[in-house]
C-alpha cells in the first residue's frame, strides 16, 4: 500500500495572509519550516499550546508565518525568551527557531546554558553559513576560503560545529539534517519535539541568493543537489568531488541522553523543600 | 474458514518415526526476519532431541531487522552427519511467508514431501519496479495450482489472519506449528509441552489456541475438497492519478521543482510560474512539494481513479 | 479587573532591608517568576526570592547572564506570568535591548536597577544616583517608561507592588530605582494595612477571528493574549499593526508610538506620585529623590528651624515626571536646589521643567551619600540670597 500523509497540507499550519513568505526564492528556510510544520502534525501538538519563539535574522522571521503563538524576539535572545516563557508555562510546547548568526555569535552563551540546563524546549537551528538579512557578512559557521561581504579575501576563521559544541554542553538531544531530506528533517524533528529535554537540531540549510551567488555556487537546485554529494553527509563522501565545507559533518541523531529535565527537577526541589 | 484451503489433500497418516528411521529426516523452516522462523525450527529440534533422536540445525539469522529472507534446517534420526539440507530431499517445508515458500521449493522431495506455508505476503522492497503509487509489484505469481503439481501434499494456511484473530499475529507461527505436529508423529503432550516452553508465559494461552487452530486446520483441510488459493494473498490494486495543486501566487520562480523532478515533469511557464507540463509521467512521489520552499505546491493523489495504464 | 487576595501579606513589622522590602513587595503583588544575575548591590533581591518564590509556587531562575535574565522576564510574563528582575547600573546598561522590547511590544514586567557608582564598573558597593536618565532612555528608540524612585524600606515595598500593578494595568516595563544605601540598609516595616489593589492583566476576550493583538481600547492598551487561550497571535519588536505582524506604513507607524505614549498619560492619576514637605510657603524648594531626598528632610526641618522658607518636593514616580505637582510645590519658590548623588541629571530636568526659575545643584560624587548639614547649607544660602 503506497503510503502518503493524506492530512498533513502545510497550508493548514501557515498563515496564509502572511504568504507568500519574505524569503528570496530557492531559500533553503521554507524546507526547514515544512519540516517542522509536519513534524507537529503527525504529534498532533495542538497549536493553541504551541509556542514558536525566535530570533533576529532569516530564520527568525518565520515564526510569522506558523499558525501558533509566536514570539519574534531580540537578536540572539530567542532561547533565553523561552526559557522564561517554558517556566513559567510547563503546559505549552515551545520551540525555538533560530540562525548560525544569532544562536552561535551573539546568542552562543544562551546555548551553551540552554544545553547545559537541559529544559525542555526543541531548538531548531538553520544553518545558511551566512548573515543573509544583512546581506551575507561571514557567520560562525561560515566555511574557510568563502567569500562574504566581511571577509572579501576569504574567510580565515575556523568554523563551528554547532551540534559537537551541543553534545559538550550537554544537550539531551542533539541532531542534524540537510534540507533536502525533508521526510527525514521531519523524522528528526520528532524525535526531538518528543524528547524531554532540551533538544539542539541543526538544519543545513542553503542560502541561495546571497551565499551561493557570492561564491558562485550555482542555482537553488544546484545547491540542493550538491547537499548530497558535497555537504557533509559521509556516506556520500565516495561520490563526492570536493566538499566545499571543510569538515565532515554527519546527520541524523547525534546524541541523546536522559539527564533530568531542568523544569521538572526545580519543580521537585520545590516541593520537597516545601514538604520539609 | 474460506479464507484458507489446502490445496492437494491427502490421507497419508503422519510419517511414522521409529528405530527403525534410517535415514534423517529433513525439516526446512523459512520466511521472513522477525516472523519466528527460527522459534519453530528450536521447538521441533529440542522435540526431536527430547525424543531420543541427534539433531542438527543450521540457520541463517540476524535479518530480523531488515525483513530479509530467514531460514533453518532441521534434521534428526538416528545419527545425523550433514547439517544442512540439499536440494529435493527436504521431507518437510514450512513457510512462513509465501514467496519465501515458493523460493526454497525446490528443497522439498518431489515424491513425498509436506508443503506448509502461510499465505501471508511481505513484498520485498526490491519488488517495487515503479515509482506509481499502485503499480503492480514484482512478487510471486505463481498460483496454487502450479505449486500443487509440484508438489505431492500442500496446505496454503492463512495462518497470520488466524492468530490475528486470537489477537496476537506474533502467534502465527505457532499456528505452523500445530500444522505440522499432523504431519510428524510426536505425540500431542510432547508438541505442547514443548511449545509452552518455548513462549513467553504471558502468552501461553493465546499460543496453545493458535497451536490448536493450526492442527485442527489440517485435520479439516485433509478431508475438505482443494479449493484456489486464498483471496487474500492477491495484490491489492489501487490506481492513484497525481494532480498537483500549484498555487501561482507563491511561486518564486526558484526551478528547484523543475530541476529535481525524477520525471522531469514539471516546467516554468511563461511567466515563470511552475506548471505541470507532463501529467502523464508524474508519479506522485512528492519531492516537488516537499521541496518548494515556498508551499506553492501541492500533490494530491486521487485514489480509486482509472488506472494511468487505461488512460493512455 | 479584580481585586488581588492579599491576605497572605504579613501584617506584622519586621526589619527589613530594602533588598528585602522588595523581594516581599514582588511576592505579596502577585509575582510568581523571578530571572536574574548576580550583581552588587541587588543579590539580596535573588536570594531571597530564590526562598521565597518557590514555596509561593512561583519559578526563581539565575540565568547565565543580564540579557538573559531580562529576556526570561520578558518571556515568562508573555506566558502570562507576573516578572520580575532586579540588577545594578552595568546589568541595567546589558538589559536595555530587552527592555525596549518589552516597552515596544508592550509586554508588563518590573525591573529593578539598585544604582551604584559608575561609570562602568565603577563602585559596586557606594551609592549613586546616576542612572536617572539610564532608566528612562537607555534603550534606543522613542518609548515611554514608568521609572519609581522609592526612599525607605516600607516605600520599596509599596512601590514594588505598584510596580506590578503599573506595569500589568498600562503594559509596559516599568523600573524600580533606588540607590546601594537604601537597598541594603534595613529599616522596621510595618508590612500590611495596604488597600488591596487592582491588577491582574486585561486578556483578550471574544471572538477569536476578529481579534486584532494591538487594537487598543478607549485607555490605549490592548487587551493581551494569553498563550493558550486560542488567540494564535504574533508578537514581534518589529514595529507592528494592529494585527500584529510586522508594518511599515508611516501612518501605522505613527499611531502605534503615539498611543504607546498616550496610554500612559491616560493613566497619569494612578501614575504620579509625589510628596511635597512644606512646599506652601517655601521660597526655596528643594528637589530630591531617594537617600538624598531623606537627608533633605532633615534639611527642611533645620533649616525651617532657623526662619528660612524651605520645602522638600520628592518624586517618587520619576519618570513620567510629575511636572503639574512640581509647579504647585514651587509656585512661591523663588529658587531650587536638586542635591543628587551624580553630576547633574535630576538637575536637568528641573531646569527643563522650571525654566524661569534659578536652579542650583548640589551634586556629590565621592560615593558618600549626602549630609543633611550639606543641603542644610546649600539651602540656607539660596534663602538668604533670593
Amino acid at each position: 500500500m503506497f503510503r502518503e500523509a493524506p492530512h498533513f497540507d502545510v497550508r493548514d499550519y501557515l498563515r496564509k495572509e502572511m504568504m507568500p513568505h519574505f524569503l528570496c526564492p530557492g531559500c533553503g528556510h521554507g524546507m526547514a519550516l515544512r519540516a517542522l510544520l509536519w513534524a507537529l502534525h503527525e504529534l498532533k501538538i495542538d497549536r493553541d499550546k504551541l509556542a514558536v519563539v525566535s530570533g533576529i535574522g532569516c530564520a527568525g522571521r518565520l515564526s510569522a508565518y506558523i499558525d501558533a503563538n509566536t514570539f519574534h524576539t531580540t537578536h540572539g535572545r530567542p532561547l533565553a525568551y523561552a526559557t522564561g516563557l517554558a517556566l513559567a508555562r510547563p503546559d505549552l510546547h515551545v520551540v525555538v527557531i533560530t540562525g548560525d548568526g544569532d544562536c552561535l555569535a551573539i546568542g552562543g552563551n544562551h546555548l551553551i546554558h540552554a544545553c547545559r540546563r537541559n529544559l525542555k524546549l526543541t531548538c531548531l537551528m538553520l544553518n545558511n553559513e551566512i548573515y543573509g538579512m544583512t546581506g551575507g557578512q561571514v557567520s560562525p559557521t561560515t566555511s574557510e576560503t568563502r567569500l562574504t561581504t566581511t571577509t572579501p579575501h576569504g574567510n580565515t576563521e575556523p568554523n563551528f560545529d554547532a551540534c559537537a559544541l551541543a553534545i559538550a554542553a550537554g544537550a539531551g538531544f542533539v541532531g542534524r539534517e540537510v534540507t533536502r531530506h525533508v521526510p527525514k528533517m521531519k523524522e528528526l524533528i520528532k524525535h526531538g519535539l518528543q524528547h524531554p529535554g532540551f533538544a539542539f537540531i541543526e538544519v543545513l540549510s542553503d542560502c541561495t541568493e546571497v551565499y551561493g551567488r557570492k561564491n558562485d555556487m550555482g542555482s537553488s537546485s544546484e545547491m540542493v543537489m550538491r547537499q548530497k554529494s558535497e555537504m557533509r553527509p559521509s556516506a556520500y563522501r565516495d561520490s563526492v568531488d570536493e566538499p566545499f565545507r571543510s569538515t565532515d559533518l554527519p546527520t541524523g541523531v547525534l546524541a541523546r541522553n536522559a539527564r533530568p529535565e531542568y523544569g521538572a527537577a526545580l519543580r521537585a526541589a520545590a516541593a520537597a523543600r516545601a514538604a520539609k | 474458514m474460506n479464507e484458507q484451503s489446502n490445496i492437494a489433500a491427502s490421507t497419508r497418516e503422519p510419517v511414522a518415526f521409529n528405530a527403525a528411521l534410517a535415514e534423517p529426516f529433513n525439516v526446512l523452516i523459512v520466511g521472513v526476519g522477525g516472523q519466528g522462523v527460527i522459534m519453530v525450527s528450536k521447538v521441533l529440534a529440542s522435540l526431536a532431541q527430547a525424543h531420543g533422536f541427534e539433531v542438527k540445525q543450521s540457520e541463517v539469522h540476524g535479518m530480523a531487522k531488515r525483513g530479509g529472507t530467514v531460514f533453518s534446517h532441521v534434521r534428526f534420526g538416528p545419527k545425523v552427519w550433514s547439517p544442512t539440507i540439499a536440494k529435493g530431499e527436504a521431507d518437510v517445508l514450512i513457510a512462513l511467508e509465501w514467496a519465501e515458500g515458493l523460493r526454497w521449493l525446490p528443497h522439498l522431495r518431489r515424491d513425498t514431501g509436506v508443503f506448509i506455508c502461510d499465505t501471508k505476503r511481505i513484498v520485498p522492497p526490491f519488488a517495487c519496479r515503479s515509482r506509481r503509487p499502485g503499480a503492480p509489484m514484482r512478487y510471486s505469481t505463481e498460483t496454487a495450482e502450479q505449486v500443487s503439481a509440484y508438489v505431492s501434499e500442500a496446505y496454503a494456511i492463512d495462518a497470520t489472519r488466524m492468530a490475528e484473530e486470537l489477537g496476537n499475529d506474533r502467534a502465527a507461527n505457532v499456528v505452523l506449528l500445530g500444522a505440522l505436529s499432523t504431519v510428524l508423529e510426536f505425540s500431542l503432550p510432547e508438541w505442547e509441552r514443548t511449545v509452552t516452553s518455548f513462549v513467553p508465559k504471558k502468552t501461553i494461552a493465546v499460543n496453545t489456541a493458535a497451536f490448536e487452530l493450526g492442527r485442527n486446520w489440517i485435520a479439516e483441510a485433509k478431508t475438505a475438497p482443494p479449493s484456489d488459493m486464498p483471496a487474500r494473498s492477491a495484490p491489492t490494486q489501487t490506481n492513484y492519478t497525481p494532480r498537483l495543486e500549484i498555487t501561482d501566487a507563491w511561486c518564486k520562480s526558484c526551478e528547484i521543482c523543475v530541476k529535481l523532478c525524477p520525471e522531469h515533469c514539471l516546467e516554468l511557464d511563461a511567466d515563470r510560474i511552475a506548471k505541470l507540463v507532463a501529467p502523464e509521467k508524474c508519479t506522485g512521489c512528492r519531492l516537488c512539494e516537499w521541496l518548494c520552499p515556498d508551499f506553492a505546491i501541492r500533490v494530491h493523489l486521487d485514489a480509486e481513479q482509472p488506472a494511468l495504464e487505461a488512460a493512455r | 479587573m479584580n481585586a488581588i487576595d492579599r491576605s497572605h501579606a504579613k501584617p506584622a513589622a519586621k526589619l527589613l532591608s530594602g533588598n528585602a522590602a522588595c523581594a516581599q513587595g514582588a511576592l505579596d503583588a502577585g509575582c510568581t517568576f523571578f530571572a536574574g544575575y548576580p550583581i552588587t548591590p541587588s543579590s539580596e533581591i535573588a536570594e531571597r526570592l530564590s526562598v521565597l518564590l518557590p514555596k509561593a509556587g512561583g519559578v526563581f531562575i539565575q540565568m547565565e547572564d543580564e540579557i538573559a535574565a531580562m529576556a526570561a522576564v520578558v518571556g515568562a510574563s508573555m506566558g502570562g506570568v507576573k516578572a520580575l528582575t532586579a540588577t545594578s547600573g552595568p546589568g541595567f546598561s546589558l538589559k536595555q535591548e530587552n527592555i525596549g522590547y518589552a516597552a515596544g511590544a508592550e509586554i508588563p514586567c518590573v525591573v529593578v536597577n539598585v544604582m551604584r557608582g559608575g561609570p562602568s564598573t565603577g563602585m559596586p558597593t557606594r551609592p549613586s544616583q546616576a542612572d536617572i536618565y539610564q532608566t528612562r532612555y537607555g534603550s534606543h528608540g522613542d518609548y515611554p517608561i514608568i521609572v519609581l524612585a522609592p526612599a525607605s524600606a516600607r516605600e520599596i515595598y509599596d512601590e514594588t507592588i505598584r510596580a506590578f500593578d503599573l506595569a500589568e494595568i498600562c503594559r509596559t516595563p516599568v523600573i524600580l530605582l533606588y540607590d546601594q544605601v537604601i537597598a541594603q540598609s534595613s529599616e522596621t516595616v510595618a508590612l500590611g494595612g495596604r488597600a488591596p489593589v487592582h491588577a491582574t492583566r486585561k486578556w483578550a476576550s471574544g471572538p477569536r477571528e476578529s481579534y486584532k493583538p494591538y487594537a487598543a481600547d478607549a485607555d490605549g492598551v490592548p487587551p493581551m493574549p494569553r498563550p493558550g487561550d486560542g488567540y494564535r497571535t504574533h508578537t514581534t519588536g518589529l514595529t507592528h499593526s494592529e494585527s500584529g505582524f510586522p508594518s511599515q506604513d508611516p501612518e501605522t507607524v505613527t499611531r502605534n508610538l503615539g498611543r504607546l505614549y498616550a496610554k500612559l498619560d491616560h493613566f497619569r492619576d494612578l501614575i504620579d506620585s509625589y510628596e511635597a514637605v512644606r512646599c506652601e510657603d517655601a521660597e526655596v524648594v528643594i528637589v530630591a529623590i531617594g537617600i538624598s531626598a531623606r537627608a533633605a528632610r532633615r534639611a527642611v526641618d533645620a533649616c525651617r528651624a532657623e526662619g528660612h522658607k524651605v520645602g522638600l518636593f520628592r518624586p517618587i514616580t520619576l519618570w513620567p515626571f510629575p511636572e503639574i505637582a512640581l509647579r504647585e510645590a514651587t509656585q512661591h519658590a523663588k529658587a531650587i536646589l536638586v542635591p543628587e548623588l551624580n553630576i547633574g541629571q535630576l538637575r536637568l530636568e528641573i531646569e527643563r521643567q522650571l525654566r524661569d526659575r534659578r536652579v542650583e545643584g548640589l551634586h556629590l560624587i565621592s560615593g558618600e551619600p549626602i549630609t543633611p548639614a550639606q543641603i542644610a547649607a546649600a539651602a540656607t544660602k539660596l534663602a538668604t540670597e533670593v
